[in-house]
């Protein structure tokens, strides 16, 4: 399977257990609590958000604890403004070529 | 109306008056030479692969991100009526798959209303692709990543 920025997101659980480590370091049992599924799903949706770049795994004694690794997020926060607002820029710049287009059209 | 509820529940829509006569508008959508220009709001790395500009025809358009990998646009036309209707099958690598696109033109004057929509396939979809935006959840994961940004600015 691809592991990437884009696969890790596109699962909402994944999503969510992002935004759980977003604020601080948890391990697998913190995170556990904030849901319903079981100790090793998680696990495995952290072990799979690891494996995509996404957060970053540092041990203290025998407790691992997970974070978010935030420049692992570039390529998604590009693409999402560009999902949310490429169209609506896209047509501004084409609005802005179709009136320069207009006066090199009337230059002629 | 129905219908058109649906459709207008799972569309997203953008209108747009161009000052600027139907055929130099339809003529800036539909050549590549002009496409170019336009297509990647922030440069022109756009690289047009493929542009079949027939009814069956694809068209497949690359750009790539600062980072170096590509955003892949890519479609087959299903409908094209001239100065009036283009639509396509269309999916946005690696994010967006089996969306239609459909441009509409018609001409008011000297001017050119143009309106663009993206069909989903279903609601569900239009509201799992908005919510990949910043609602829900995605607050304090990219927080995080504007922290980030600031402590690397050049």
């Amino acid at each position: 399977m691809r592991r990437d920025v884009f696969q890790a997101i596109a699962d909402p659980i994944r999503r969510e257990i992002l935004e759980t480590v977003s604020t601080k370091n948890l391990s697998v049992n913190e995170v556990a609590k904030h849901f319903d599924i079981s100790r090793q799903a998680v696990s495995k949706q952290l072990k799979i958000l690891h494996e995509c770049g996404l957060v970053s795994i540092h041990k203290q004694g025998r407790e691992r604890y997970y974070s978010i690794d935030p420049k692992s997020l570039i390529p998604a926060s590009l693409w999402i403004n560009h999902l949310q607002k490429q169209w609506e820029e896209r047509i501004d710049s084409l609005e802005k070529y179709v009136n320069q287009l207009k006066k090199e059209r009337n230059v002629k | 109306m129905l219908n058109e509820n649906e459709f207008l529940k799972r569309t997203v829509k953008i209108e747009k008056m161009l000052d600027a006569p139907i055929e130099l508008v339809w003529d800036a959508w539909t050549i590549p030479e002009h496409i170019v220009k336009w297509w990647n709001p922030k440069g022109s790395d756009t690289h047009i692969e493929k542009h079949e500009f027939v009814v069956g025809g694809n068209w497949k358009y690359t750009m790539l991100m600062p980072d170096g990998s590509p955003f892949i646009a890519e479609g087959t036309y299903t409908e094209i009526i001239h100065h009036k209707l283009i639509s396509s099958k269309a999916d946005f690598k690696p994010m967006t798959q089996g969306v239609e696109i459909r441009s509409t033109f018609k001409s008011i004057g000297e001017k050119t209303e143009f309106t663009f929509y993206i069909i989903h396939p279903t609601e569900d979809y239009k509201l799992q692709q908005e919510r990949m935006g910043i609602q829900n959840g995605w607050g304090s994961v990219f927080s995080r990543l504007d922290e980030f940004l600031t402590t690397i600015k050049l």
